[in-house]
């Protein structure tokens, strides 16, 4: 009986999932009106990404009945693509009426869909590595495999970013949402769609097995991994055709990410819930700030930027030092709330110290601004436009790879430590800093040296953030910038570098792309990391570590993820 | 002198507000080891809630009767909210690390603040609070020390609140099983105590104190804004931290610490550190200097290490 009830499941599943894509490839909108692709035969765009999304549909609830369940989140996607895009076709194309064929067979079949990837059995069983068989051609696929999969999410994040959104189709924010154009509209539709493409893709992608397989590869080819990467990153800016805008927002994710993986040493290696570590970064972006030789600066000093790099991030390890040498004794929350009160400290006094409330250093509210462009010695300035290749690149372009060498070597620094003696110890501490102890480790000294570490990076993103906005200003350095950092490195997975880079950047790309939502922008952020949370609490892409402890029965045993009640009792 | 009794009076009314809030972080971190950021947000929803209040009820409705409805309906608001927070945000996340919920609670935090500045009619900037208690009139305490009316109000309300919790807390079958939860969730299970509901009433009871530490705030200040949550939040677990978090009678201590000395030194530190704008920096150093000679705060008992 039961498996009668599978079998027609199954069928029913695959049908509504061809159905979906035989609707691809009829017209979405019949709204003469409507810009855009959705009155042609041929898919592009959202209707792409439900026929990739249903293709998974067809191939597996035939091929692999006991995978079906992989299928859940996926069916789950496309029917939301497929209702969105009707609802914003209809939206655009003033009613139902403007909806084509193609959507409403869509949303039929998706709903057929979804209804048998989550009527099936339930199989549990993790899905297998995939290995290539021992062949004489099994290395060069295998790095083939692994460059692909570096331009794969080159190719993803050029998507991603280039998909134009209200801002900058128009370059500057909409007073509501009304006042957008139909054409935006689209777009917006489009980059939603698109997201929401990525999470299912994924979710089937890891369900088979292959997300694990790929990362046993890129372990495997490390170096193949980091240079594609590298490469992938280096060569991004000659994908944008000189637009400066989308170099601009890369490059704050750099700066963001470097500052991500900085507090991942001292959250995720070392345990410590660090609640003002924007401060630290701040006290770079100051330091930088007062020597660059701005007009708004009061030191009349302006050193090379090779030497205020390395100045800045002593100074913040200074701080770093100062701050921890008498407070890294508390326990848990204790700290966290100290270091809450010194990012404070630190924001209110860079605010008073104008002149008038405190002594003239910082300008006060308005912060040092005018930080003139970069130069290297060898009259190569920041500020200038180029072309190489024939393809324009805006001068952001030259602040871009200033990240992108920062990015790395913050990566490579917390890569090198993870994997140290030190950095075993700090995971020793972090699971159970009494143990440790016990097993000879100098617990104080290296919460220091983690501590210390973390301002010391912290610092030298803040110097380098501070010539790439120009501006050194209290508002950049509150505590809602602190917790999203954190949240960052939360969400991505904490104590991996990955983790912490792919948590950056949604937390920094989404409310940039989400800004059509308005005054409703902020309000989606907040629910959105609600939601996150719910449904994936060790993080996106934790380390084996911790999502193993995470799914065994008792629960994990360290300090940050104790059961209430075990904490402290 | 005067004016040092006056700052001393200044300092125990933004105390008692402070105390208010800071016994809702306490009695949730003391059960669930979980920092609420969340509840600034209940507290400044408070203020909204009597806001509601007073404008549903007819025009002229006499302050004795007014005030008392905005209270309740503070309370409701509050306590609603609580509620649904800590079933939708927090007890899903119970088995999950620690960190989890704190990113939730940041959330929520965040979502609460945008929900009333978009959809509460008009409170994009702030919004006029009834002065049902006249702020112009004072009372003497002797010399030129003086007290103004919704301040002395909010002391009174504030020490009534907190006598009751503490002997709720201690005396009553409930308050002893959030103690029993407190120490021990498991043994308490065992013991046939719901810690469900156990957590629950510990949010419900923090959540009223907020409220009604918001309808003060809306008081003596004329005004309520979707952002006051914020900082006096962030201030509040700071004084339930400086008293020892999770011990109440703590919470209400490092409240009047900490308004004494936001309020002292606004006074007396040494120019140009004195004034409105260092004193925020002042509570903070105060902190640090507590917490590095006393690592569990005031009344903190000495944490056993972990075995």
């Amino acid at each position: 009986m039961s498996n009668l009830l599978t079998k027609v499941a199954r069928q029913l599943g695959a049908g509504g999932a061809a159905l979906v894509l035989v609707a691809c490839f009829l017209p979405w909108a019949t709204y003469s009106g409507f810009p855009g692709k959705m009155r042609a035969v041929t898919p592009g765009g959202a209707r792409l990404y439900v026929m990739i999304l249903a293709l998974f549909g067809v191939l597996f609830l035939l091929s692999a009945p006991g995978r079906a369940r992989a299928l859940r989140g996926t069916s789950a996607c496309t029917l939301t693509i497929a209702v969105l895009t009707a609802v914003f076709i209809s939206y655009a194309g003033g009613g139902a009426g403007g909806l084509g064929i193609g959507a409403i067979l869509a949303v039929v079949g998706g709903l057929a869909y979804l209804a048998a990837a989550w009527s099936l059995p339930a199989d549990d069983r993790p899905a297998p590595i995939r290995v290539l068989p021992d062949r004489s051609w099994r290395t060069t696929v295998e790095t083939l495999l692994v460059v692909a999969a570096a331009a794969a999410a080159l190719i993803a994040f050029v998507i991603g970013l280039g998909i134009p959104t209200a801002t900058i189709a128009s370059g500057e924010d909409h007073l509501l949402l009304g006042a957008i154009s139909f054409n935006d509209l689209t777009n917006e539709s489009q980059f939603l769609s698109f997201l929401i493409f990525l999470g299912g893709a994924s979710l089937a992608l890891s369900r088979l097995g292959l997300v694990a397989s790929l990362g046993a590869l890129t372990k495997k080819h490390a170096k193949v991994m980091v240079a594609a990467s590298l490469m992938a990153a280096v060569v991004f800016p000659f994908t944008q055709g000189g637009d400066g805008y989308s170099l601009r927002i890369a490059a704050s994710i750099g700066v963001f990410a470097a500052a991500a993986i900085g507090l991942n040493i001292v959250v995720g290696l070392a345990g410590l819930l660090d609640l003002g570590y924007i401060a630290f970064f701040g006290v770079g972006a100051y330091f930088a700030a007062l020597v660059s030789g701005s007009i708004n600066s009061v030191v009349p000093v302006h050193l090379p930027f090779a030497l205020t790099i390395v100045l800045a991030a002593l100074v913040s390890g200074l701080f770093g030092v100062l701050l921890g040498a008498p407070t890294l004794r508390l326990r848990g929350d204790y700290l966290a709330i100290v270091t809450l009160g010194f990012g404070e400290i630190f924001r209110i006094t860079v605010n008073n110290l104008d002149g008038s409330a405190g002594p003239s250093l910082t300008n006060g509210p308005n912060g040092i601004s005018n930080i003139p462009d970069l130069t290297l010695p060898g009259g190569f300035s920041f500020g200038d436009n180029h072309v190489l290749f024939g393809i324009n690149l805006p001068f952001q372009a030259n602040y871009y790879w200033l990240e992108v060498v920062l990015v790395a070597v913050v990566m490579t620094a917390f890569l090198r430590l993870a994997e140290s003696r030190i950095g075993r110890a700090w995971v020793a501490i972090r699971e159970d800093e009494v143990a440790a102890a016990a097993t000879g480790i100098n617990t104080t000294r290296l919460k220091l040296l983690a501590f210390g570490l973390g301002a010391v990076l912290a610092g030298a993103a803040g110097s380098v953030n501070a010539h790439v906005v120009k501006i050194a200003a209290p508002d950049s350095f509150t505590f809602l910038e602190s917790a999203l950092l954190l949240a960052a490195v939360i969400l991505g997975g904490m104590g991996t570098v990955h983790g912490a880079l792919l948590g950056a950047t949604v937390l920094y790309l989404l409310p940039e792309k989400l800004r059509f939502m308005q005054d409703l922008r902020l309000l989606v952020f907040g629910l959105v990391l609600v939601l996150i949370m719910r449904l994936r609490p060790e993080g996106l892409l934790p380390s084996k570590r911790r999502a193993r402890e995470f799914h065994e029965p008792g629960g994990g045993g360290d300090a940050l993820s104790a059961p209430p009640g075990r904490a402290s009792a | 002198m005067d004016l040092f009794f006056q700052q001393l009076v200044n300092g125990l009314v933004l105390g008692a507000t402070y105390g208010l809030i800071a016994l809702g972080y306490t009695m949730v971190y003391g059960i669930v080891q979980l920092i609420n950021f969340a509840h600034g947000e209940i507290f400044m929803l408070g203020g909204f809630g009597a806001l509601t209040t007073y404008l549903t009820l007819p025009a002229g409705t006499p302050a004795a009767v007014a005030l008392p409805m905005m209270l309740m309906g503070a309370m409701v608001v509050s306590v609603t909210m609580a509620v649904l927070l800590e079933r939708f945000a927090y007890r899903p996340l119970r088995g999950a690390p620690r960190l989890a919920p704190l990113i939730t609670a940041l959330g929520m935090s965040i979502a609460l603040q945008e929900l009333v500045r978009n959809f509460y009619p008009e409170a994009k900037s702030a919004r006029n609070f009834p002065q049902l208690i006249d702020p112009d009139k004072r009372f003497s305490l002797g010399g030129s020390v003086t007290i103004s009316a919704p301040s002395l109000v909010t002391i009174v309300i504030a020490v009534v609140g907190m006598v009751t919790l503490t002997l709720f807390v201690r005396r009553s079958r409930t308050g002893r099983a959030m103690q029993a939860t407190a120490q021990d969730p498991d043994t308490a299970r065992l013991m046939g105590i719901d810690t469900d509901r156990i957590i629950v009433t510990a949010f419900v009871l923090g959540a009223a104190l907020a409220a009604v530490a918001g309808v003060m705030h809306g008081l003596r200040f004329g005004q309520v804004d979707f952002r006051m949550g914020f900082l006096i939040g962030i201030k509040a677990f700071t004084a339930a931290v400086l008293g020892g978090i999770g011990n109440i009678s703590g919470a209400v201590l490092g409240g009047f610490t900490l308004g004494l000395v936001e309020v002292m030194a606004t006074q007396y530190a040494p120019e140009p550190f004195a004034g409105g704008a260092w004193k925020d920096a002042w509570a903070f150093v105060v902190l640090i200097i507590v917490l590095v000679f006393r690592p569990s705060g005031i009344l903190g008992e000495r944490v056993a290490a972990r075995a």
